[in-house]
């Protein structure tokens, strides 16, 4: 167990990674949008601003995703890791940034709200279809939202690093060939109204159910990827 | 039960094979624990695979690699006792070396920080600079520093001299040696260059295309051979019998090594033939071992063809 907690740890020695730079990007991409905001000419400004800014940091977590694979996993071979506890340690330390940025988004959300949508009327955390639920599905969809890119990312990393180029094309064609065959399968059945009402009907909380169970898939798929990758 | 310690590493048929080649091709061994080994070969002859499958990092395709008498892979009680910095070791990208001796400490459980802060002074390894602007000697005194502060039971150096200039490799074996008094522990030192580290070792393994060509201590090695030189006549007549090695000649003069313990009588008779008797470098009799040991394969697979 402590080993676990010690992978944390040495993910952690630069700190910049883990926190420094998702903390520049947050306030960087909403400082950046509150600039446009002021330079809308009055006529642009009327009615509520959206804004899909608040998603920057998530996009970094892929990026995260791949790199506290890629980088860190054949120093932690060096530093005598089992690759279960890197692979413990690693997405632990990820749940728990996850959350807390989560409940972060959650806390800015609040601000926005209060503040009259920053003074604009504008919305980058507190967009309607996710604020108008309570706050521990908000926490939990922006939870979700996080570790799954975080898991794309880190999934895709590891077949990379199992099976090289050959495995993350052979992947990706997978991928396709999937999404293609469902498309196909509702275009075939007639079945686009029914899917889009699915789609419709799916509130936040079941959203957030669907892409966790997704992320769980991911985290198995990665752990029997990484068991027998070589550094 | 059999009471006995299990041995520091243990090697029991182990084949790794690639599509192409056996990089280990049925390799079978017993270290004991608490000695300097070296683990000698071409480059391309299995020792990265054979330590990488030791210390759980890669697979073999069949056999058994036991440390202290279990497997290694995903089993941190005995990672923990193990250390191997690979040659081609990657370090995260935004490390410094000063930050990989902090993962490190983490780690292994008798890290000894004072040795490594003194060892980077000894090789004037830049602290603050990312490890992957470093050069390749500086790349290697990172690893070197790692592997011997951490004083892991089971140490594994895999080339460490690589780019080290001649000073640094002289204090790598000066502290390595000094560090193995007062801490005795296992420790596999891989080198494709022999004679530099001859006087380390304790024991001697040499692999060739994946297999043992030679497994035995280094002092009785070194007495296992000797070279005869004087008059051609007299040198033949007094090797008769012996198992030649090599044999250098120029003119009337011959130098044959021979695989021989000669006994006080036969170093009396040497002197009265007037023959010179000399100690034959470790590298010389690892080289010519090793290539003797290929003949002979090679000279049975003739006959099979025949």
């Amino acid at each position: 167990m402590s080993r676990v907690i010690k992978v944390a740890q040495m993910q952690l020695i630069n700190k910049w990674t883990f926190m420094g730079i998702p903390m520049v990007i947050l306030v960087g991409s909403t400082a950046i949008t509150f600039a446009i905001w002021a330079l809308l000419p009055a006529s642009a400004r009327e009615g509520t601003l959206y804004s899909g800014s608040g998603q920057a940091v998530m996009w970094y977590f892929l990026a995260l995703g791949i790199q506290s694979l890629t980088y860190t996993f054949p120093f932690s071979q060096a530093m005598s890791v089992s690759r279960r506890t890197f692979y413990l340690g690693t997405l632990g330390l990820f749940a728990v940034f996850a959350l807390g940025y989560a409940v972060l988004y959650y806390l800015l959300g609040l601000l926005e709200q209060a503040t009259g949508g920053w003074g604009f009327n504008g919305q980058i955390f507190a967009l309607d279809w996710i604020a108008e639920n309570n706050g521990a599905i908000q926490i939990l969809f922006y939870f979700v939202a996080m570790v799954l890119l975080f898991m794309i990312g880190f999934w895709a990393a590891t077949v990379y690093m199992r099976w090289k180029a050959t495995g993350l094309l052979i992947a990706g064609i997978g991928f396709a060939v999937l999404v293609l065959g469902l498309v196909g399968l509702a275009t075939l059945n007639n079945a686009w109204p029914q899917v889009g009402a699915w789609f419709a009907g799916m509130q936040v909380l079941g959203l957030s159910i669907v892409l966790g169970c997704l992320c769980v898939v991911l985290a198995g798929g990665s752990y029997l990827t990484l068991r027998r990758a070589t550094a | 039960m059999n009471n006995a310690p299990a041995p520091a590493i243990e090697v029991r048929n182990l084949r790794k094979s690639y599509r192409e080649l056996d990089a280990l091709d049925g390799v079978s061994l017993t270290l004991e624990a608490g000695r300097i080994y070296g683990l000698l070969g071409r480059n391309g002859a299995g020792k990265t695979t054979l330590m990488s499958i030791l210390t759980g990092q890669g697979f073999p395709s069949s056999g058994e690699a036991l440390i202290f008498g279990h497997s290694p892979y995903e089993n941190d009680e005995i990672l923990a006792k193990i250390c191997f910095i690979r040659e081609s070791q990657k370090y995260p990208d935004d490390f410094n070396a000063r930050q990989a001796f902090k993962a490190a400490a983490l780690f292994f459980a008798n890290w000894d920080q004072d040795l490594a802060d003194r060892l980077v002074t000894d090789f004037a390894l830049p602290m603050k600079r990312s490890i992957k602007k470093l050069s390749r000697g500086q790349l290697s005194a990172v690893g070197v520093i790692i592997g011997m502060a951490a004083r892991a039971e089971v140490t594994f150096f895999d080339e460490p001299y690589l780019g080290l200039d001649a000073v640094a490799r002289q204090i790598f074996y000066d502290r390595l040696l000094e560090d193995f008094a007062l801490y005795p522990r296992t420790i596999v030192l891989s080198s494709h260059l022999i004679d530099e580290i001859a006087n380390l070792l304790e024991h001697v393994v040499v692999i060739d295309k994946g297999r043992i060509m030679l497994d035995e201590d280094a002092e009785s090695l070194r007495g296992s051979a000797v070279a005869v030189t004087g008059s051609r006549e007299k040198v033949d007549s007094f090797i008769n019998g012996h198992q030649v090695l090599h044999r250098d000649s120029m003119g009337s003069l011959a130098s044959v090594t021979i695989k021989a313990r000669l006994g006080e009588t036969e170093r009396a008779m040497a002197a009265e033939l007037g023959l010179e008797l000399s100690a034959v470098p470790l590298q010389q009799l690892v080289v010519r071992t090793t290539m003797a040991g290929l003949q002979n394969d090679n000279n049975e697979s003739v006959e099979v063809l025949k």
